[in-house]
C-alpha cells in the first residue's frame, strides 16, 4: 500500500493520545483497560514531561464540604470572573459534569494507583483559593506521579511513543481519523490512523516574551507554563477545522512573583486558610492586589510591592517547604544559591501581563469533551474551560470511559494518500533549507509583536500593526525555517504552531471592543454589555480563518435543578 | 554554562538524557556519556538534576536570570 512508501511507518489503532501528561496518561491508561487499542503520543519523555514534570503538590476541584451542585458550578465560574469579568466565559455544563463526577473521579484514581492520601492516610482537604469556606483542594504527595503515570499506562498496553511529535491531523470528510507525526531524535515520519483522537497536550504558553534578556527564550514567566507547551493541540485541531475559544484573554493573574520560576511558595500559602500579606516597600499593606491597584500603586511612589510570609509559624515555613518540594525541587536549591529565605526575605511581586493560554481559551467543546469536528476529543488545558491538572485528570478518565461508544461505531478510518504526502512535505521542508532562519529567532519575533504590539494594553492600531508585521513575518519567514537535524525540526513545527495561534490571538483581540476583568482595551475602556457571554470562537474553514462571537450555552436546565 | 555535568560522577546512565522534557542533551556515542547541546532551551525545571542519582549534575542560575 502507498501509505507505507510515504510513512516509515504506519500505526494503526482505535485511539490517538496527544500529549502523555498528566491528563494524558490517565485517558490512555482508561480506555486501554477498557479494551481498547491505544497509541499514546509523546513530544518529550512521558516519565517526566508536561505540567506535572517535576511534581504536583496539590489537585482541586472536589466538590466537598457539602458544596451543591449549584453552588459548585457557581464557583468554578467565578474563579474565570478576575480574567474576563461578570458573565459566563466557558461552558458552564463541563464544570456540571466534572463536579457530578469527581468522586467517581477519585475512586477512578485510586484504582489506577495514583497516591491520593496524606501521610496519615486520610485525604488532605484545603481550602479553595479565594473560597476559604469551601475545601475543593486536595493536598498530595506527588512529586513522582509522572514516573507513576507512565509506568501504569506501560501496564495497561498502551502503545507509547515517546519523542514523537504531532504535525498534523489526518481528516476524511467531517471526521478525523488520525494524525502524522514526527520522531525529534531519528527524524522519522509516522502515520498514526486512529479512530478518534484525543488532543491533551495543555495549554499554549510561547506568545509572550520570555523575561530574560538574552538566552534561555523557552523560560517562561510562570513556573506553572512549562517550556514545551507550544500550543501543539490548539494549533494541530485549529488547522484540522476545530474549533477554538476564547483566544483573545489568555491567562493573567493578578499578581505574580518577580522570581517565580526560582522560588514559587507552592499552593500552600493560599490554600491552607493563611493569608499572606501583600506590604508595599514602605512596609504599608495593600489590600488584595490587581493590575488597576498596581497602578495606584506606581503611581504613589510605593511600589515594588512584596509578599511576606516571614513571621509564620515554623509548622509553616515546614509545610510550605514540603509543598515546594513537592513541585519543583529545583526552586530549594536555587533559592539558596541566591541567599533567599522566606523566613527573612520577602518574594517580590510584579503586576502580571498575560502569559499563557490555558483556563478559558483552548478546543471548545461540550461537557462530553467533544469538540466541533467528529473524533476529536480535548481534555485538560487543551479544553475550553478544563484548569490545571485536578480536572485534566477527570475529564481524561470521563472520555476515556465514554471511548468505546464512539469508537465501535466510528468505522475503520479513511487516510488520504494525498493528504498525509503534503503533511510530510510542510513537516520535512525545514531540514533541507540551507542559509534560512533559526526556529528561536523567529519564535522570538514572534513573540516580540505580541509582548509590543498586544501586551497588557491594547488598541486597534498597535494590534493591527502587530496583525501586519505578524503577516510580513509569515510570508517572508516560515518557509525559511531551517533545522540541521531533527531536533532543530521540532522547533520549526513548534514555531508553525505559535505563528498560528498568535495571528489567531491578534485577530481575537481585535474583535473584542471593550474592556473586562483583566482584558484591557485603552481605546474601549468600558465593558461593553453586548459581550456579556458572547465568546470569540475561531476555525479554520477552506482555508480561511473565521472568527464568530456568539453566546456560551447556559446551564442546562436538567443540570441547574438537581442539588445534593 | 547553566547544567554541567561532572564526568567524573556520571556513570552513563542516560537517566537526564532520556527524560530532559526540551531535550537539551545529546548522547556521545564516543565517550558514551551525555552531553548539554541545546543548553539556550533549558527552562530550569531541575529534573536531570534530581534525577541524577550519582549528583553527577549541576544547575547554576546564569547572570540573566538571576
Amino acid at each position: 500500500m502507498a501509505l507505507e512508501r510515504i510513512a516509515d511507518r504506519v500505526v494503526e489503532t482505535d485511539v490517538l493520545v496527544m500529549g502523555g501528561g498528566v491528563g494524558g496518561c490517565p485517558a490512555a491508561a482508561k480506555a486501554a483497560e477498557k479494551g481498547l487499542n491505544v497509541t499514546l503520543v509523546e513530544k518529550a519523555k512521558t516519565e517526566r514531561s508536561g505540567h506535572a514534570g517535576a511534581g504536583i503538590d496539590t489537585v482541586m476541584d472536589f466538590p466537598r464540604d457539602g458544596v451543591t451542585l449549584p453552588q459548585y458550578v457557581k464557583y468554578w465560574q467565578e474563579r474565570h470572573q478576575f480574567l474576563v469579568g461578570e458573565g459566563r466565559a466557558v461552558n458552564p455544563n463541563i464544570g456540571y459534569r466534572l463536579g457530578a463526577t469527581a468522586f467517581w473521579s477519585l475512586e477512578e484514581m485510586e484504582k489506577l494507583g495514583l497516591p491520593m492520601k496524606w501521610d496519615d492516610g486520610n485525604y488532605h482537604w484545603m481550602r479553595h483559593l479565594w473560597f476559604h469556606h469551601a475545601k475543593i483542594f486536595l493536598g498530595v504527595h506527588w512529586f513522582d506521579i509522572k514516573p507513576i503515570m507512565a509506568k501504569i499506562v506501560r501496564k495497561k498496553g498502551v502503545n507509547v511513543l515517546d519523542r514523537t511529535m504531532v504535525v498534523d491531523l489526518l481528516t476524511h470528510k467531517d471526521k478525523v481519523t488520525g494524525a502524522t507525526a514526527v520522531n525529534t531524535r531519528t527524524g522519522e515520519f509516522f502515520v498514526i490512523k486512529a479512530k478518534a483522537v484525543i488532543i491533551a497536550t495543555g495549554a499554549f504558553a510561547r506568545s509572550y516574551e520570555p523575561e530574560t534578556p538574552q538566552f534561555y527564550k523557552y523560560k517562561m514567566r510562570y513556573h506553572g507554563a512549562p517550556g514545551a507547551i507550544s500550543g501543539d493541540g490548539f494549533a494541530a485541531g485549529y488547522r484540522a477545522g476545530a474549533e477554538l475559544v476564547n483566544m483573545d484573554i489568555g491567562n493573567c493573574w493578578d499578581y505574580r512573583l518577580r522570581d517565580d520560576i526560582i522560588m514559587p511558595y507552592g499552593t500552600l500559602a493560599h490554600g491552607d486558610g493563611i493569608p499572606g500579606l501583600v506590604l508595599a516597600w514602605t512596609g504599608q499593606e495593600i489590600p488584595y492586589p490587581n493590575f488597576k491597584v498596581y497602578q495606584e500603586v506606581e503611581r504613589r511612589g510605593l511600589d515594588p510591592v512584596y509578599r511576606s510570609i516571614e513571621n509564620f509559624s515554623e509548622d509553616y515555613h515546614k509545610r510550605a517547604e514540603v509543598a515546594i518540594a513537592e513541585e519543583r525541587l529545583i526552586s530549594l536549591k536555587l533559592a539558596e544559591d541566591r541567599g533567599f529565605d522566606p523566613k527573612t526575605h520577602r518574594y517580590e511581586l510584579m503586576v502580571n501581563k498575560p502569559h499563557n493560554f490555558a483556563i478559558l481559551s483552548g478546543l471548545y467543546t461540550d461537557e462530553y469533551f467533544r469538540t466541533s469536528l467528529k473524533g476529536l476529543y480535548a481534555i485538560g488545558d487543551a479544553c475550553s474551560g478544563v484548569a490545571s491538572c485536578g480536572p485534566a485528570v477527570m475529564s481524561g478518565l470521563l472520555t476515556a470511559d465514554s471511548m468505546p461508544d464512539y469508537v465501535n461505531e466510528a468505522g475503520e478510518p479513511v487516510t488520504d494518500e494525498a493528504q498525509v504526502q503534503s503533511q510530510k512535505q510542510t513537516a520535512l521542508a525545514p531540514l533541507t533549507v540551507k542559509d534560512g532562519v533559526e526556529p528561536m529567532e523567529l519564535e522570538c519575533c514572534i513573540r516580540y509583536i505580541c509582548e509590543r504590539y498586544v501586551g497588557m494594553y491594547k488598541s486597534e492600531g498597535k494590534l493591527r500593526e502587530g496583525l501586519r508585521r505578524l503577516g510580513t513575518l509569515r510570508g517572508e519567514f516560515l518557509p525559511k525555517l531551517m533545522a540541521k537535524n531533527p531536533h532543530y525540526l521540532m522547533r520549526c513545527l513548534e514555531v508553525r504552531n505559535i505563528m498560528d495561534l498568535a495571528e489567531l490571538h491578534i485577530l481575537a483581540c481585535l474583535e473584542r471592543k471593550e474592556s473586562r476583568g483583566n482584558y484591557v482595551r485603552t481605546d474601549y475602556p468600558q465593558r461593553g454589555p453586548s459581550r456579556d457571554n458572547m465568546l470569540t470562537f475561531q476555525r479554520l474553514a477552506k482555508g480561511k480563518a473565521v472568527l464568530e462571537i456568539r453566546e456560551v450555552p447556559d446551564l442546562k436546565q436538567e443540570y441547574a435543578k438537581e442539588g445534593k | 554554562m547553566p547544567v554541567k555535568i561532572d564526568y567524573r560522577h556520571c556513570i552513563g546512565c542516560k537517566r537526564c538524557y532520556d527524560l530532559c522534557p526540551m531535550d537539551i542533551f545529546t548522547w556521545d556515542e564516543e565517550i558514551n556519556m551525555p552531553r548539554v547541546t541545546y543548553e539556550e532551551e533549558c527552562w530550569f525545571c531541575g529534573i536531570c538534576w534530581m534525577e541524577c542519582s550519582k549528583r553527577a549534575i549541576d544547575i547554576t542560575l546564569p547572570a540573566s536570570l538571576w
